[in-house]
């Protein structure tokens, strides 16, 4: 298949990465997150996550797109939110059995009249329609509905795009920008809260993948710009690195100083402030300059089980949002030790990989099933 | 962030035994009792001795409720110990506590529970209902600085207590995020936090407190049992930040 040939393993491999890193990042209180990037920079794996798939969304959408017509690519990338909110549903119904479960057992007096997370339990009937309608979204498992409406709003953007990128990329940022001065959010069930995810914030870094993704396909020369900024975003980079690093010391062993700690904190996340996206552009100038897409390590077979997690993406992502999940519950059910977070993250971390694998081999089969009767079309 | 020093603290800690001194039952690990900072409201009041008025403001577990009365909750007894160890200054612990509160709901209270009070120091409970209900863990942050920032224009010294340890709630509440929260708070504010998620947490794993199996008429009397030791605990903060 020439398209996989041509394929940009960066975009895989990063994006595999980033998975792996919100696997372990979603455990609470898991030794392995010191070594994530969000511990060594203010944007987390959920950025990367969310710009990879935007930037590969143009892509694939816009061959399908420029190939098939547009009906078809929008049928395709509405197929594809719906797998995501099926995924969505599975994985509610989960989280309520873990409620639930949880309630019948809980027996001591002193967290009963605080911590009644079961409250939904009380009221199915709303509780459930808010699940369908993606307005209740319970704590570790907020990232998907946000996935979803930026799959659903797509075929727009994608639109949009190929007629003129700066006519989506300007109402994107400038919504973007609003979000940041007025405290413009999502409301969600139970009443007074919010998308975890400000969808209306997080829309501009997906948008902003799908611009750049779309125009390579065009061959335009945007990412020069990306070379000219370099130097100014190696700076940023740095910079960040150190003051994230400090602060990441400083939560560890309390005399080692977080630098700029009352100035900058918090940041925030649901908004995507503008310093997360701010040096998550520096570093992706800087990494789109130094990693070669013909780099030698992403041919090594090392780097394999992460170019296939990436290649997997929705099914990878949301096997580990269920694993973390898992992972956390053994944890807390049995023993915190160092030992067991070490295994419990390498034994997620396998079963995604092997999945990855196996889920490659089924479309392989799958295709090399379809094109034998059909060769003569060639 | 925060939890795998005192983790690693715990893990390579000498032998228990040797670390555990004095009424068994309460003790905890010296690292979950440090407290670097200083208190100096208090501590001109008790060097006057002049009355001291501290107000505790927090959730259920600083109404007590779980123990039957509020004479079993933590204020009460924290008052008790403080006035036996501070005798020349009367002190007065006012209890604030409102079950099932956000921390924006506790700073709502501060114009009318708290600053008529004029206390010298205000012990602020918070978290639990944040993390609960998954309020947006910056707005928590923020929330807490608005109030930490009243307090200390009042000239009130303030110290935080976290969360109460739930071995059975952890795989569903997102604790850390908000414990982060709140310990960044102190530490950018020149605070102590007072670790109760820890030391309750301790006090789970060594299977000081356990709640299994206990009789329905006993829970209340374990669940005082728990608020005293917290209290003592309490109790030494303060006098450690005194000194």
């Amino acid at each position: 298949m020439p398209a996989a040939q041509s394929r940009d393993l960066r975009l895989d491999f990063f994006r595999g990465l980033a998975l792996i890193f919100i696997f372990v990042d979603h455990i609470p209180e898991n030794f392995l997150s010191y070594f994530t990037i969000q511990a060594v920079q203010f944007y987390d794996a959920a950025e990367v996550f969310i710009f990879i798939s935007g930037y590969t969304a143009a892509l694939v959408y816009g061959r399908t797109l420029a190939l098939q017509g547009p009906p078809y690519a929008v049928a395709r990338i509405l197929s594809r939110a719906w797998q995501l909110y099926i995924a969505h549903i599975f994985l509610f119904v989960i989280f309520t059995a873990e409620v639930s479960y949880t309630v019948t057992t809980f027996n001591n007096p002193m967290y009963y009249d605080e911590m009644r997370v079961g409250d939904f339990l009380d009221e199915p009937h709303i509780a459930i329609g808010k699940a369908l309608l993606l307005q209740f979204q319970p704590t570790f498992f907020d990232i998907l509905p946000l996935y979803i409406i930026l799959l659903a709003i797509f075929p727009i953007v994608l639109l949009g795009l190929r007629l003129q990128p700066l006519i989506v990329l300007i109402p994107s940022f400038l919504l973007y920008t609003v979000v940041q001065f007025a405290d413009l959010s999502v409301p969600a069930y139970p009443d007074g809260h919010v998308w975890y995810f400000n969808p209306l914030a997080w829309q501009f870094l997906f948008v902003a993948g799908a611009a750049l993704g779309l125009e390579r396909v065009r061959k335009d020369a945007w990412l020069r710009f990306s070379r000219d900024a370099l130097p100014f975003a190696a700076i940023l980079v740095a910079a960040g690195f150190l003051i994230k690093l400090s602060w990441t010391i400083h939560g560890v062993w309390e005399p080692f100083p977080g630098f700029f700690l009352k100035e900058l904190w918090p940041i925030n996340k649901n908004n995507l402030s503008p310093v997360r996206l701010v040096t998550f552009f520096a570093m992706l100038a800087v990494v789109a300059a130094l990693v070669r897409n013909d780099a030698a390590f992403l041919r090594l077979s090392s780097a394999r089980p992460l170019i296939l997690c990436g290649q997997q993406s929705l099914e990878i992502f949301c096997l580990g949002i269920l694993l973390s999940a898992l992972g956390h519950f053994v944890l807390s059910e049995y023993n915190t030790d160092i030992a067991l977070q070490i295994f419990v993250n390498l034994a997620g971390i396998l079963v995604m990989c092997l999945t990855a694998k196996m889920i490659d081999w089924y479309k392989t089969m799958g295709r090399a099933d379809r094109s034998r009767p059909s060769c003569l079309n060639r | 962030m925060r939890s795998l020093a005192v983790a690693l603290a715990i893990a390579l800690m000498p032998p228990l035994a040797g670390a555990l001194r004095g009424s068994p039952a309460c003790e905890v690990p010296e690292e979950l009792m440090q407290f670097d900072h200083k208190l100096p409201h208090l501590a001109e009041k008790l060097q006057t001795h002049e009355p001291v008025k501290i107000v505790a403001i927090g959730g259920a577990s600083t109404t007590g409720l779980a123990a039957g009365s509020s004479d079993f909750a933590y204020p009460h007894r924290l008052q008790e110990i403080l006035a036996r160890w501070y005798p020349f200054s009367p002190i007065t612990v006012v209890n604030r506590g409102v079950p099932r509160q956000t921390a924006q709901q506790m700073l709502d209270r501060f114009p009318t529970d708290v600053i008529p009070e004029d206390p010298v120091l205000v012990i602020w409970e918070t978290g639990t209902t944040d993390a609960v209900r998954g309020v947006e863990v910056d707005d928590f942050a923020a929330t807490l600085q608005s109030g930490i920032d009243e307090l200390k224009a009042h000239g009130i010294d303030i110290i935080l207590v976290d969360m109460q340890f739930s071995h059975s709630t952890m795989t569903i509440i997102d604790f850390e995020r908000y414990l982060n929260a709140l310990h960044r708070a102190g530490d950018v504010n020149d605070l102590d936090v007072f670790q109760r998620f820890e030391l309750m947490r301790f006090w789970s794993e060594q299977n000081v407190f356990n709640f299994d199996g206990v009789a329905k008429e006993e829970r209340a009397s374990l669940a005082a049992n728990v608020y005293d030791c917290i209290a003592r605990k309490l109790a030494e903060a303060i006098r450690v930040a005194l000194r």
